[in-house]
């Protein structure tokens, strides 16, 4: 990647010119504590490791108060280092962004269940801005350069003047105005005193004695200021030669960075990941720790293979219609029966059991789709034995009107033990969910209505019987 | 520096004018009104060159006065940062002097006079080297840098410089006479 150059650029220029940069507020004293130089060029080096970052997240990695991290990072954003993206969000956008960060490899925060609130929080993220960045220091250069050799020749300098009495400014844009026909001075416009030319800045110290030999002196000292500067920077000027010519690492707006990140994961990312992880964040944002991919690699992915189009297509459909994990449903809860996740046993069975054989839940395609066939083998006969058992109908759904009572009492407590169980595994959560689904599985024989089940069933038989992936099913 | 365009004005023209010399009266006053003026945007007007177009007169109510539409081509001369110009030196005092180039104001403060060039006040207030080869007093042609415009709406006004190479007195009237 050609982002070594420019990290190298900037952590560079934080040295050359942040390096001794406080970040404080005017009403703090000044102690020996409280002096933060440098944390300048610290936070510069860690936004050199990451793209678009959340700033609590920053100010955490950096165990800085996010205040402080927060002034900071304006300072920067005014110095036109840093690009910042503010937006209001629920704990469900912040995931999404987590997912982005997820997929380009630098996440360590996990996403964590539970955490649906919906109250909004404004976040803040920052990113830098290498384009600015490499045009920000190249003019602060030039007018660093440009300041010394315009006041070491004072060449191009407009002349200021000023009042001595009422300390009133011209320039001398002004000096038509200011000429007087009596004598050869100019005379201030509001108490006709004298102007005197206000003398450089850089001068004003030393101006005072003899007149010529302070310019002498006051020249040698610019003279060796420039080449003071010239030789430090060095290392600067350098880097900006060699990252010149440079394709400039661009991640755009943070929506299109978030949207970007995300479609070269899911696109690349392989199906059982995205099985796997698509139940625990309810996004469908693969969970493979990704690489930040250019936009070519995106558009290939996008234009890419029918099995891949197939999995996109299988995760939005998941997310359309999400099913509640057990140990949510409540009792006075108003769901519908695909979000207890009973109509379509088939849909989660197929997913379901590959874990429960191997709980690492990466299984291999192939893996799975025998097992799926198998299982679908296994519930074809189930069927025809239950068609059989037509008459004896009417004795099940009494039974199992019993235990559709008892069904979510029963399944919370099959949930928290199964919760136990996993203490610390909580990216496995979709094993807990398969599990639970399993056992509601394990009942379905009369958990509903005896014929509209049955109906259900031939339906989800037709759609397998055409043996495609679990689509089909999960519509019906 | 020197421009080629054309711009467009409304001219009002008295209704005495209307005749058979209505055109060349109306060009007339074309010239008289623009020639000479200085806008910030183009410049100061030098000379029309062209009359492109006149567009059909429209007569305003209650003053019997016509406006025309006129398209016409000028010379316009804008001031720019950075341009060599040659300029007629106007006044000298202690502060620096002015000078015209044409119908442009340079003023060029001491501190953009060569040092080695001294302030002689007296009847005739010049700047002169200490040998007296180079004098710049009132009439002096100079040759300077511009170093600073200030464009308004109806005026622009610059600072020089004849602190450079090839920049100073090209011709000395003092000298010649």
């Amino acid at each position: 990647m050609s982002m070594e150059p420019f990290n190298r650029l900037v952590r560079l220029a934080a040295r050359a010119f942040y390096d001794d940069i406080t970040m404080k507020g005017d009403n703090q004293p000044k102690s020996g504590r409280g002096d933060n130089r440098g944390m300048a060029v610290v936070v510069l080096d860690a936004l050199t490791r990451r793209q678009w970052v959340r700033e609590e997240d920053l100010a955490k990695a950096l165990k800085l108060h996010s205040k402080q991290l927060r002034r900071t990072l304006r300072f920067f954003e005014e110095e036109k280092l840093v690009t910042r993206d503010h937006r209001k969000e629920t704990a469900k956008g912040a995931k999404v962004f987590s997912a982005a960060v997820a997929a380009t490899g630098d996440g360590q925060q996990m996403v964590k269940e539970g955490e649906e609130k919906t109250k909004l929080h404004t976040h803040s993220y920052c990113c830098l801005d290498y384009a600015q960045i490499y045009d920000v220091v190249r003019y602060r250069l030039h007018r660093m350069k440009k300041k010394l050799k315009d006041e070491l020749d004072s060449r191009n300098t407009i002349q200021e003047y000023i009042c001595p009495n009422c300390g009133k400014r011209y320039s001398a844009f002004d000096a038509l105005q200011l000429v007087s026909l009596t004598d050869e001075y100019f005379h201030c416009e509001n108490c006709n005193g004298e102007l005197v030319a206000e003398s450089d800045k850089l001068a004003a110290e030393e101006m005072g004695d003899g007149d010529d030999n302070a310019r002498r002196r006051r020249r040698e000292k610019l003279k060796d200021m420039l080449q003071k500067m010239e030789e430090q920077l060095k290392p600067l000027t350098l880097q900006l030669a060699r990252v010149k010519d440079l394709p400039v690492p661009e991640f755009g707006s943070l929506q299109a960075w978030e949207a970007r990140a995300n479609a070269a994961a899911h696109a690349s990312g392989d199906s059982s990941a995205i099985d796997s992880t698509k139940s625990s964040q309810g996004q469908g944002y693969g969970g493979t720790p990704m690489p930040f991919l250019g936009e070519t690699r995106v558009e290939v992915a996008l234009s890419g293979v029918e099995v891949k189009e197939e999995d996109t297509e299988s995760d939005i459909k998941a997310t359309s219609m999400k099913v509640l994990p057990p140990w949510m449903i409540k009792q006075g809860m108003n769901l519908t029966k695909e979000q207890r996740g009973e109509v379509k046993p088939t849909s989660k069975m197929d997913e379901s059991s590959a874990p429960v054989d191997d709980k690492k839940s990466k299984d291999m395609k192939g893996d799975e789709k025998s097992i799926q066939d198998e299982y679908l083998k296994a519930y074809y006969e189930a069927l025809v034995k239950r068609q059989k058992e037509q008459e004896a109908l009417k004795k099940m759904q009494q039974e199992s009107e019993t235990s559709r009572a008892s069904t979510s009492d029963f399944s919370n407590r099959v949930s928290e033990a199964l919760a136990e169980r996993r203490v610390g595994m909580k990216s496995k959560r979709e094993d807990d969910e398969n599990d639970d689904v399993e056992w509601e599985e394990a009942s379905p024989a009369g958990s509903t209505g005896g014929t509209y089940k049955l109906a259900d069933l031939n339906v989800e038989a037709n759609a397998s019987s055409d043996d495609e992936d679990d689509i089909d099913w999960e519509e019906g | 520096m020197f421009f080629h365009i054309t711009l467009e004005r409304n001219m009002q023209l008295h209704p005495r004018h209307f005749g058979p010399h209505l055109r060349e009266k109306l060009i007339a006053k074309l010239m008289k009104d623009v020639e000479g003026t200085c806008s910030g945007r183009h410049g100061f007007v030098v000379a029309i060159t062209n009359v492109e177009d006149i567009g059909k007169g429209l007569i305003r109510e209650g003053t019997g006065f016509v406006t025309f539409p006129v398209k016409y081509q000028c010379v316009a001369f804008r001031p720019f940062k950075g341009e060599i110009l040659e300029a007629v030196v106007t006044m000298v005092n202690k502060m620096g002097f002015f000078a015209e180039a044409g119908p442009v104001q340079i003023f060029v403060s001491n501190h953009l006079i060569p040092d080695d060039m001294e302030f002689q006040s007296g009847d005739m207030p010049n700047y002169t080297t200490s040998d007296g080869s180079v004098k710049i007093q009132k009439d002096s042609e100079v040759r300077l840098k511009i170093i600073g415009t200030r464009v308004d709406a109806t005026e622009i006004f610059c600072i020089g410089t004849i602190k450079d190479d090839f920049l100073g007195v090209i011709n000395d009237p003092g000298a010649a006479s």
